[in-house]
């Protein structure tokens, strides 16, 4: 009752016109990025935090959660009209999002993924109010020991995200690990890496690096493929049949089957979007009758895709809130705007700030809805025509932002220097096919794991076995393992199939 | 001609003089700088932000804010120690961690190149444990660690070189007990791990414990001030216990050494009126911050009395290699 009181309390607030208005301008701001591709949530956020310094947290949190929701949600209309995903988790609305496109029916395919884009995000938004509260009842459960092995539990879910390419993925995780080691180790004062620059002493600002990963990139690239293909070849046209009442009976059972495993995979640290709409496709496909109309335009198959990647958006900021531990690389850069609020995560957040925590669930439940609202017919078209924005024109945009942005951070070049050298790595390695989400994983996660094992093993006085001493460190460390085998016996598997 | 050199160097003294009472009488004349080495956001800068206006309102003139982060505030502090000493450039220093670095590393400043204006708040170090924790007085702590030595752990909020960890070496050298040092390196997860029985004993600043004391779930051992604090007037000090440490984290604002005193003078005026000013009293109270004002001479006192005793500490037991 408590925790319903102090979400109804934080209500009345963010219904405030600046707040309201955030919202707006973040889902909007957010459903553009989503519709340009190359440009995702976790850039736009990166981008946007520093200049939110100065606003009130709600209303700079709003306009995140509306960019988050709104992105996920944009990346749908390339990925139908032009067979380009918007945002790497609409590659799985491209199957039947762009076969339906062709067949005319892009009209409709564009509301299928908006409804569902909403749907999905508005059943996240309550998994998190309902998990959240209870779940940091239960942090006091998590000491050094359980920090560490809820850190390795996240590096080890980077073995389900490797993929073809486990060396590459391995590579970039190691690269995140070598970067959170610069500055000076707690426990003895020693400084690493620092070079004798006093910048480096506190780290590098995890920002600087995100950015530098995430925003450079995409705009280098940009530059590179001035043209692009026509995007207004599709015709965008109304049929009476498209309403959502007509279509609601129908995609009910795919729009609340996807939500649960978007949920469930947002939940789980460093899955992301991507995985929850490709979970989500496979298994509505496999419990359809007929499933053989899947990948030729089922309207289904959007809507799994589109419910299953937003309902990994909120739900990926539980573990983010109540632990520090991001579940995407979006929460990841959340997270860090939150630290430049000053609201570390933990359970303090919901003790001391609770109009702010349960205000942004508020606003990631509201800014669902607003899909509904401006994602309808007439704004897909709008956003139709945001993606034949010059190129030319945008990438020095993005680019004059993030310098600005970064320089706010502490008012000097040094920041400034480091993040366009990330950026030049970031493309470098994009250009190789090294995935990113890997090295925000190893350069957010090695600090937790390091800092807690020799907490741990202090507190123990060099006692390996404190590690497993408690039956939650003993469950965590059973889950590492488990996760690590699964890619083992998926090869294994597959090795045995056509003998 | 001595009597000429002596006229002259009288005139020259008395111009020199009438200049910089001149130069102090217009004080200020346009907006001040405010160096706070410290993220937007952080404890220091919303401190810096919600005094900002009544400073302004007393001293009649714009204070503006730049957060100059870096290496635990060292950026900031060797920006302001290497400021024009002319009144426009003013900084928030934070102690003792800014001198604490000076032993641990080659700084670019020293405690005497900065003049104190005045100190704004001032958090004492505690030692806290869990409600249900077998210790009950500060002398429980220091038998068993005489008893056994080196086998408690007590967790620190700060790295190493904290005002807590050099407090925890003070206790050590005045009662020969010995202790596991963690250091935690932030607040929130030591408080974390000492609610939930991680960590038996821990040592934060009072500010941080406060509002888990007052709901039962924490027991303070004692305070490291040289007096009891308003905040926790049932506790006693670690001197009343027998255990001579006083240990606290200061913020306060410094001009860099040169500064015309009356200048500084003006700006500490400004400081304490801003301070008592009711509006700023009852939002420094919600927020619960420890508002403790030393203005002049005092804070000279007291920014001297932390370098000493950071020497002794230091000579004692050096906290880093």
């Amino acid at each position: 009752m408590e925790t319903l009181q102090a979400i109804m309390h934080a209500l009345p607030e963010v219904l405030a016109w600046q707040n309201f208005l955030a919202m707006v301008i973040g889902t909007l701001a957010g459903m553009t990025v989503g519709s340009l591709p190359g440009l995702t949530a976790t850039m736009a956020i990166a981008v946007l935090i520093p200049l939110t310094f100065s606003m009130s947290p709600l209303v700079a949190l709003g306009i995140m959660a509306g960019i988050y929701n709104g992105a996920m949600y944009g990346g749908a209309v390339p990925a139908i009209l032009l067979n380009v995903p918007g945002t790497p988790p609409s590659i799985v609305t491209t199957f039947d999002g762009h076969p339906l496109a062709k067949q005319g029916r892009a009209a409709l395919a564009l509301k299928v993924a908006c409804w569902s884009s909403a749907i999905g995000g508005a059943f996240s938004a309550l998994s998190l109010m309902a998990l959240a509260p209870p779940l940091v009842k239960v942090t006091l459960l998590f000491g050094p020991a359980e920090y560490f092995w809820l850190g390795i539990l996240g590096m080890s879910s980077i073995a389900i995200l490797l993929g073809a390419d486990p060396i590459k993925g391995l590579i970039a995780a190691a690269l995140g690990l070598l970067l959170g080691t610069v500055g000076s180790d707690v426990v003895t004062g020693e400084q690493r890496f620092t070079f004798g620059r006093l910048e480096l002493i506190d780290g590098i600002n995890l920002l600087v690096i995100l950015t530098g990963l995430y925003a450079i990139p995409p705009a280098i690239r940009m530059l590179e493929q001035v043209f692009r293909p026509d995007a207004a070849k599709i015709e965008i046209k109304g049929h009476p049949d498209d309403s959502f009442a007509k279509n609601f009976r129908y995609l009910l059972p795919t729009w609340l089957r996807s939500s649960v495993i978007g949920i469930g995979v947002g939940i789980l640290p460093a899955t992301g979007g991507s995985m929850a709409a490709f979970l989500a496709y496979n298994e509505v496909r496999r419990s359809a009758k007929d499933p053989d109309g899947f990948g030729k335009g089922d309207i289904r198959g959007v809507a799994a895709a589109e419910t299953g990647n937003n309902a990994d958006n909120s739900a990926a900021m539980i573990p983010a809130l109540v632990l520090g531990v991001p579940g995407s690389g979006v929460s990841a850069v959340i997270l860090a705007g939150l630290l430049v609020h000053g609201l570390q995560p933990g359970p303090q957040l919901f003790r001391d700030t609770p109009d702010i925590v349960y205000g942004f669930m508020w606003q990631m439940l509201f800014t669902s809805f607003m899909l509904f609202a401006l994602g309808g017919n007439i704004a897909s078209r709008l956003f139709a025509q945001v993606m034949r924005l010059p190129q030319v024109i945008l990438a020095p945009m993005i680019m004059c932002l993030t310098l600005v942005g970064i320089y706010a951070l502490s008012n000097d070049m040094f920041n400034v220097w480091i993040m366009f050298a990330m950026g030049i790595v970031g493309y470098g390695l994009n250009r190789m096919d090294f995935p990113l989400a890997p090295i925000v994983l190893g350069l957010v996660l090695g600090n937790m794991i390091e800092q807690n094992l020799r907490l741990t093993l202090l507190i123990h006085q060099g006692d390996v076995t404190a590690l497993i001493a408690s039956p939650l460190s003993k469950l965590l460390f059973g889950l590492c393992l488990v996760l690590c085998c699964v890619p083992l016996y998926r090869r294994v598997k597959t090795r045995l199939k056509p003998a | 001609m001595k009597h000429h050199a002596i006229s002259y160097l009288t005139a020259l003294g008395l111009a020199a003089f009438g200049a910089t009472t001149a130069a102090a009488q217009n004080y200020p004349e346009h907006s001040v700088d405010v160096i706070v080495a410290f993220n937007p956001g952080g404890g220091t800068d919303v401190a810096a932000r919600t005094i900002e206006p009544y400073i302004e309102k007393y001293l009649g003139e714009d204070l503006v804010i730049l957060n100059k982060p870096g290496a635990g505030g060292e950026v900031g502090f060797s920006l302001l120690a290497a400021s024009d000493p002319d009144g426009y450039t003013m900084g928030f220093i934070n102690l003792p961690a800014m001198y604490s670095y000076s032993y641990e590393r080659e700084t670019a400043y020293s405690p005497d190149s900065f003049t104190g204006v005045a100190n704004l708040v001032y958090d004492p170090g505690v030692i806290v444990v869990r409600a249900d924790s077998e210790f009950q007085t500060l002398q429980d702590l220091v038998d068993y660690g005489l008893e056994n030595p080196g086998a408690l752990p007590i967790g620190t909020s700060g790295s190493v070189g904290s005002s807590e960890h050099i407090a925890i070496l003070g206790v050590e050298a005045a009662t020969g007990a010995k202790y596991n040092h963690v250091p935690f390196g932030a607040t929130a997860p030591l408080r974390t791990a000492l609610l939930g029985g991680h960590v038996q004993v821990a040592a934060f600043n009072l500010s941080e414990a406060d509002e888990y004391v007052e709901d039962g779930s924490m027991r303070l051992l004692g305070v490291m001030s040289e007096e009891r604090s308003d905040m926790a007037p049932e506790t006693p000090t670690f001197r009343e216990q027998g255990v001579d440490v006083i240990s606290g984290t200061s913020r306060g604002l410094a001009v860099p050494k040169g500064t015309d005193p009356a200048i500084v003078a003006k700006l500490s005026e400004a400081v304490e009126k801003a301070i008592n000013d009711p509006e700023y009293i009852a939002k420094a109270e919600a927020a619960g911050v420890p508002v403790h004002y030393i203005g002049g001479a005092d804070y000279d006192t007291f920014l001297s009395n932390v370098s000493t005793s950071l020497d002794a500490a230091w000579a004692a037991t050096p906290w880093s290699k």
